[in-house]
Formats: C-alpha cells, structure tokens, sequence
C-alpha cells in the first residue's frame, strides 16, 4: 500500500525534518507519495520519492493549516494511501492534528520506528519515555520525531511531479500567516549559545557586568544571570538562567559569583561543563561544577580575558 | 447566594455555635486590635442592647403614652440604654478620630465615604433616643423611674415642661424612627452590609483544618467540567456571602505580605472587586435574563497580577474579623486559570512539567533522592520492608536543595541519637503535590497525593514525620480525603518530645536567636510551641514582632517560590525585621524559608545566620562529651 508524506519547505529546498520522515514513511509502504503545498521541490527522488504533487492556489502562498489539512485529505482520498505521514514539526503535527479531527482518524505523534508488524515506536514524556503503539486504523496519520531518524537517501530517479489542485473553502483560511516578525534578539541567544558566560550577587552591580560581556564577546558566548541579579534589576528577566527563567545546555557555562542556588542549578544542569568561579569554596555550585576557580572575580575574569586576547592575536 | 455552587458547611455544628460565640458575641477577632477592637465592641453591643428601643420608640410614634410592656418599664433597661447609648457615642467619637486624625493605611481603597454617613446616622440614632428619653422625663410621662437613667435625666434639664418640650418630643421619637429606617434603607447598598451577612459567615465558615484545600471531582459528566472559578456563578455560596460580609476594615490588607511590599493584590480590594462583580451580574443571572452571559472574573474583577501575587500564607483569612476565606477565593481563581484557560506565570510551567515527570520541582533525578543520607547509613524502606515506627517523609527541598539538606542530615543524626526506629521512602517519595495544588494544578496534585498514598498505605506506615511544613500540612489535613490516614508529625515537634523526654539532651549556649514562624505551621496546623521549646533549649530565644498566628511569610508559599517576585521582595522585608532584633541566629523550620531568608539575609547584607532548628539542636548536643561534627 501506498504512503503519503507532507514535505515543508525552508527557503526553497525541502527542510531537513521532512526528509527524515520520507525516511520513515518507506518503512511504512510503497510507493511513496509527497505532497508539496505551493511550490514543488526538486531531488526528492533520492529520498524514495516515486511521485511528488504539488497543491495549487494562490491562497495557498501562507501557511493556513485547516486549508493544508484540506489538501492532504483531499489527496489521501484520491490516493487511498495505507498512511499519511508528517515531520514532527509544529506544522506537520498541526495540520495532522486538524487531519484527524476531520475524519474522526487516530494519530501518532513523535514517531521514530515502524515495526514490521505495524507497531510504531513514539517518544513521550520529553524523552523519558518510549512507546509501542498500534494504530487501530485503515489510514494511519503519524508524524516523526525531529532527529530521531536519519535522512538516508537511495538509488532512485527523480521523482514525477504532478499539480494538483485542491477544492478549498473560503473558511480554511481564516487561519493563516499574514506577518513575520523577526524576534528583537540582540547577539547569540541564551538558550542556543555553546557558551554562556553567566553572573551572580558576587558581580556586584550592574557595571559589573562589563567585564562578563567582554569575556563573553571573546567567547562568542551569551551573557546569562542568576535569579537574584533579575531581582536587583542588574540585568532583564530575559537573561536569567534557571528554574524560573531560561533553561540553557551550552558546552561550557561560566558561572561567576553564583552560589548555585537549587533554583539556578535547575536551569544550568544540562550544561556539558561547568566553570565556577566564586570567592567561597563552600558554595553550593562547587558540587555541580567540573572546575573551579577560588577567588575574587573582579581580579580571574579579566585575567581570563587578558590571557584570550593573548592567544587569539598570535 | 442562590446561583452559588454547593459546599458543605452545615455540619460540626457545635463548633460552629462555639464560633459565632467567641468571634461574633465575643468580638475576638476584633479584639486583635486593642482600640478598634473596643470601639467596635462598644457600638456592637450597644445595638444589641438597644435593639428592644427601637420597638419602644416604634410604639412611641404611634402612641405617645404607651410603650413596650414590662420592658419598657423597667429602670435597670432604662439603666443599660443609658450607659449604651453613651458607650456607642464614645464608639462613634473613638471611629471618627481614628478615620479623620489617625488615617491608618488599612483604609486605602475602603469607602471612606460611606463610612462616614453609617457613622453619623448611628450617632444620629442614639442622640435623638437620649433626647427622646429627656424629654419624657422633662414632661413626667416616663414609664421608667428616671432616677434609673442618670444621662437622659441629666440630660432633662435643657426642657421645661411646657408646650415647646410636647412638641420637641415628637420631634426627636421621629427624628430617631426615621433615622433608624433610613439607615435599614441604606444598609444593603452599603458596605455596612454586614451587620446582616457577617453573623451568618462566621457560622458558615470552615470547621475542618485551615491548611486544607477542598479537593475537586474529576469523575463528572463532560458537560460539568469547569473547574475553578471562571465567572460569578461559579463561585460557591459562602464565596458570594464573603463577598457580602466584608466591612472594608482594611485588616486583611495591613498583614498581607504581597500589600505590604508594594504588590498588586490586597485581600480587602479582591473581596470587594468580587463583590461589585457579583452585585452587578448576579441579578439578571438570578432572573435568567436571556442572552445575558456572565463576565470573566479575571481580568474583569482583578488582574492576574493579583491572583499570583498570594501566598497562600492565611493571614488575611486569619485576620479577618467576619470569617472570609481569601484564600480559597484566590486557589478557585487560580484552578479555573490553570485547567480551563492554561493561562498562569510561564516561569512555573517548567516547574509543573518537573513536578509531573520527574516527580520533584526541580527535575532532578529520583534516584538522587536519599543521596542526602548516603553516608548517615540511614535505613531505605523497600518494598515488602516491616513498616518503621516512624517514616521520615524528607520533601523535595531537604533532598535536593543544597541548603535545605543540612535539615534532613540533621534530623536524620538527631532520630538516630535518640534511637527512634525510623526510615524513609528515598526514590518511592514523590513531591506531594503542594505546589501544583496551590498553583491551582488541581489534577496534577491528586496524581500525586493518590500514588503517595499509595506508597504508603502498601508500606503500612502509620506514623510520619515530616520536615517540610507544606509535605507535613498536605499529608496531614489532605490525604485523609484520598483515603491517607496517618499520625502526621512536624519533626520539630518530634524533636521536642525527644528533648522533654530526655532522650536529647542539649545545652543552651547558641547564643541569642529569633525564630520564623512557618505560615504552614504557626498559622495553618497551630504548631508553635515546640520549635520554640527547642530554640529555648539551644540558646537565648528574641522574638519578632510579627510572630506566632500573626507571622509575616518568607515569599514562598503558594508555589510563589516558582514564579518570579515584582515589587519588593517579601524575603528581605522579613529579613529586615529579624535583623532588628539583633539576635545573631535566624532558626526556620522550614526548608523553603531556609532558601528565602538565606537569600534575603545576602542580599541585604545582614551578619544573621539562617538555619533551621534541627540543626541548632544537632550543634548544641552533648551527650558523651563529644559534640557531634556541624553537618
């Protein structure tokens, strides 16, 4: 039986996340099928591709999920696939979710194995949990779990492409993307920095700030802080780190005077390596740091800046 | 009251008689504070004494020579009216100068208006009963012997007996009925509402203990899922009573810890916005006027801000002279936002997601969970383990916080040194749901409190010692509603029977030392004696000024310890009044206040060492001569 997968598109080439399901939808069955809303994608015959169709409307240009829903129901009815299949995108799990509220179907989320009886494998619980499902239905809706599987290519010729116009209400766009706005972010975001240089009640001030940003800038690192700091109203809640603020998993954190309340350490535990630095050696964040520095901040931060500059001019 | 939802508050009725007793007959709560307290006593029992009057003066509009029989009669009635009526006159005179001189803050937000015209008619009503009387005395056709009634015949001497005194009799037995029914006429669209409503709150108001939340039912029809309080009708009938009884005394508001450091919410402006809510849309809903829909509580009534700024710590409830229960107004505000709309603080979504699946605020690793112990050798309850005479329930802080652990460590060593057979749970203890239950995570929290229960009920425990106040009050006052019946101790408490008994012998050389009162222990369970008898035990006891019943919380109670603090944070405010006792300890015996204060302590600088009393207990221990290492 056949398979149907929805691909999304990112600036014009098919996004990474939907190759990985065209991955896991050949597990699924044969031939497989993908459906391209707007404007159809080239080299999908490398992914096992036989037929890719293209949806056309030209109200279909935005994002509008019950219309993209539409669409793909619409094709599965022609088709009359064994699934549909979608990345496990915010997307593919919106317009699946609409998929299957319209046809009453029941639908897998977060998929990442397929059985060779049927079973699916999800994750659930963040991670924490893996399980085994059956999907009791003739047209089984699913999606794949970002990175999770690989988007393996075969041997394949290029895929047919075929348009394919759906039969689309006014109403399945009252829902749609009319603006993006890009987020005011200034310089590398706390939650994706490979390094986070981050300070606590021991900086001092808000001045005191000044030689983290300049340790951060060295760094290309991202300048966080403790609870406390936010309280004092040194620095925006934007860049608190912790329970209450940003969850960060850098490569390395610096934490610079932070005592390592449970709060904070909650929000820095993911981090590969921890470096406290801190003028009390009894200080909580000592038991969950990799290294430590004993000593007074003001004098190691600028010592490390010195010693950077140093080696990144030879 | 008659679109409220249903609550149970007909039963324990003598505890109910002995409630309207001691607050309302009593005036206790009022009597909190000394001079209001007295002023309110004298106008309170003035009218009840003079309540027969106004059926005399009734009588005496219509028939100037007739009166209420035997009573109106008698001297000593005309005695007690007399000295009443004064009493409620010097109220009225004490009430003015404390509203027009003195102004305290508590006022801010009441209707001082308002006030001022109740005032004036109640000093209407009794002027004009004092000159009626007088004047009957001046014209001989007093039913009483005058000699009974000193003011009013003292009073008499302004009148002669002439045709000028007929007529100003008159005048003043109408001018007194007509004052009297005007003020009738006026109660129900005034605050002063409650001299009709407050009687009946007190009596309806809760029996069962103070810690404990009403729990919710999830097992009903999809068509009654609404949870919380969205919209008036949802609130329950004592809910819309407590709107009706507040006075606008400001009471609540003076000792609310999020008032007082510059926050949104006041419990006197929540209860009052309620209120307004309720008069405005609770009679077209009563008539079932068609299309009318109900508003949403939130933001209509109050801000968000508000709903999150509480504690949940109780002084308010605590406080109030009339018997509201703001607190539970708060958590039906909160469940409805959490479970119908999902809109709450998004700072403490990661905390619910942790609670949930890692089964501790934190989401740290449950088999971390007795690392705290692991060289204490202290004994792992496993399953199909004889049950201890004691469990230790430790609480997510005391096993996972760095600083909170040295409360758990030294509990554990002082257990040990008494020779208590105890153990604990270790990764088969899971949060006990308080924070999610006090976010308003209802679900969430009955998850938890039946896995917990349980655990325990398959261990056979009967006995629990617990060191956090909030795991002590929800496993005590909360599980027994999922079928969890334990002997639940505070380990402060355990402590202290251990030191009476003899079986810890400390000295008292820990220097001066001022100790917290726990909102979940002073206030909510009444646990206030034993941490005290301990710190006496150990050192030189200081206390604060806010202490005991009326303690002043650490900022973190009601899952505030998850969201982030505007205004002036709470810890520092009661940092500062510690610090100015001077003493050189600050003992809690409270994890989460441990963490707040300590916090509070560096912030401000303050030379205070926060700790809690276990571990002063622990420090101060003897025995064979050999002090015990510090933890």
């Amino acid at each position: 039986m056949s398979v149907l997968v929805l691909v999304e598109q990112a600036d014009g080439a098919t996004d990474e996340l939907s190759l990985q399901a065209l991955a896991l939808a050949r597990d699924l069955g044969s031939p497989v099928h993908a459906l391209s809303i707007g404007e159809a994608v080239t080299g999908l015959g490398a992914y096992g591709v036989e037929t890719l169709h293209v949806a056309q409307d030209d109200r279909l240009s935005t994002y509008a999920p019950a219309a993209w829903a539409a669409c793909l129901g619409q094709l599965a009815d022609r088709l009359q696939p064994s699934a549909v299949v979608a990345a496990g995108t915010n997307r593919g799990n919106e317009v699946l979710a609409h998929l299957a509220a319209r046809r009453d179907l029941p639908f897998a989320a977060n998929v990442i194995a397929v059985g060779s009886d049927g079973t699916v494998t999800r994750v659930r619980w963040g991670g924490s949990l893996l399980e085994e499902a059956r999907i009791d239905s003739d047209l089984r809706l699913l999606t794949v779990a970002p990175h999770m599987v690989e988007a393996a290519t075969v041997n394949g010729s290029e895929a047919a492409v075929e348009a394919f116009e759906p039969a689309l209400d006014e109403t399945e766009f009252v829902v749609r993307v009319v603006d993006h706005a890009e987020t005011p972010t200034a310089g590398i975001s706390l939650a994706e920095a490979k390094v986070v240089v981050s300070g606590g009640r021991g900086v001092g001030s808000a001045d005191g700030f000044g030689m983290l940003e300049e340790l951060a800038g060295l760094l290309n690192a991202a300048v966080g802080c403790s609870r406390v700091v936010t309280m004092a109203g040194w620095r925006p809640h934007t860049d608190q780190v912790g329970q209450t603020g940003t969850k960060v998993a850098p490569d390395l954190y610096i934490a610079c005077g932070i005592s390592g309340a449970t709060q904070h350490i909650a929000g820095c535990k993911g981090a590969k390596k921890i470096l406290a630095i801190n003028s009390d050696a009894e200080a909580p964040i000592l038991a969950s740091a990799d290294y430590a520095v004993i000593g007074d901040l003001a004098e190691i931060v600028p010592a490390i800046t010195a010693e950077l500059r140093k080696a990144q001019s030879q | 009251m008659r679109l409220g939802k249903p609550v149970e508050r007909f039963d324990d009725v003598p505890k109910r008689v002995r409630n309207e007793a001691v607050i309302v007959l009593g005036q206790r709560k009022l009597l909190q504070r000394l001079v209001p307290g007295l002023i309110h006593a004298a106008i309170f029992w003035g009218f009840l004494v003079l309540f027969p009057t106004i059926v005399i003066a009734m009588i005496g509009v219509v028939d100037k020579e007739s009166t209420l029989p035997w009573l109106g009669e008698q001297g000593w009635f005309a005695l007690m009216v007399d000295v009443f009526a004064v009493l409620v006159l010097a109220g009225v005179v004490g009430a003015v100068i404390i509203r027009k001189v003195q102004r305290p803050a508590r006022f801010e937000g009441s209707h001082l208006g308002e006030a001022d015209l109740i005032l004036a008619l109640i000093a209407g009503i009794v002027t004009t009963l004092l000159l009626w009387h007088a004047s009957r005395i001046a014209l001989g056709v007093n039913e009483w012997p005058s000699s009974w009634s000193p003011v009013s015949d003292a009073l008499s001497g302004l009148f002669g007996d002439g045709g000028v005194t007929e007529v100003l009799e008159r005048v003043f037995v109408w001018a007194h009925v007509l004052i009297i029914l005007s003020f009738l006429a006026y109660l129900p669209h005034s605050k002063h509402l409650h001299i009709a409503t407050a009687a009946f709150n007190v009596y309806f108001a809760r029996t069962r203990p103070r810690g404990r939340l009403e729990p919710l039912r999830f097992d009903v029809p999809e068509e009654e899922m609404r949870f919380g309080a969205g919209t008036v009708p949802d609130l329950t009938w004592k809910q819309t009573l407590d709107t009706f009884s507040c006075t606008e005394c400001g009471r609540c508001q003076d000792v609310c810890p999020a008032w007082t450091t510059g926050k949104e919410l006041s419990p006197k402006l929540l209860i009052m916005a309620l209120r307004d809510q309720v008069f405005e849309e609770g009679p077209p809903l009563v008539r079932g006027e068609e299309g009318f829909e109900p508003s949403p509580l939130v933001p209509n009534a109050v801000t968000d801000n508000v709903v999150w700024d509480c504690v949940t710590c109780g002084a308010c409830v605590r406080e109030c002279p009339v018997s509201i229960e703001h607190v539970d107004h708060i958590i039906d505000l909160r469940r409805h936002l959490v479970m119908m709309e999902s809109s709450f603080p998004a700072e403490s979504e990661q905390m619910l997601r942790d609670v949930e699946r890692a089964s501790n605020p934190w989401g740290k690793p449950q088999t971390e969970r007795a690392d705290w112990a692991a060289e204490l050798g202290v004994r792992v309850l496993e399953p199909g383990d004889p049950a201890p005479e004691v469990l230790y329930w430790v609480g997510c802080a005391a096993s996972f916080d760095e600083r909170a652990r040295t409360a758990a460590q030294s509990t554990a060593k002082l257990l040990q040194a008494a020779g208590v057979d105890f153990a604990i749970l270790g990764p088969r203890e899971s949060c006990t749901g308080d924070p999610a239950r006090r976010i308003g995570n209802e679900y969430l929290f009955q998850a938890h409190a039946e896995q917990n229960v349980s655990t325990l009920n398959e261990a056979g425990v009967t006995k629990i010692v617990a060191s956090c106040p909030h795991c002590f009050n929800t496993i005590g006052n909360e599980y027994p509603d999922f079928g969890g019946d334990y002997e639940v101790v505070h380990h402060t408490e355990l402590l202290a029977d251990l030191v009476r008994d003899g079986r810890l012998a400390p000295s008292a050389d820990a220097g001066t030392i001022t100790y917290h009162d726990s909102c979940y222990l002073a206030r909510h369970n009444d646990v206030r004696a034993d941490p005290r008898a301990i710190v006496e035990a150990v050192g030189t006891p200081i206390e604060m000024e806010r202490r005991e019943e009326r303690t002043f919380c650490c900022g973190a109670g009601g899952a505030r310890m998850w969201m982030e603090e505007r205004a002036r944070p709470i810890n520092e405010e009661r940092v500062r009044e510690a610090a100015e006792t001077g003493a050189d300890t600050l003992a809690v015996a409270c994890p989460f206040c441990t963490v707040m204060l300590d916090d509070g302590v560096k912030s401000r600088g303050d030379d205070l060492r926060v700790v809690d009393v276990s571990t002063l207990l622990v420090e101060s221990l003897d025995g064979d001569g050999t002090r015990p290492p510090a933890p």
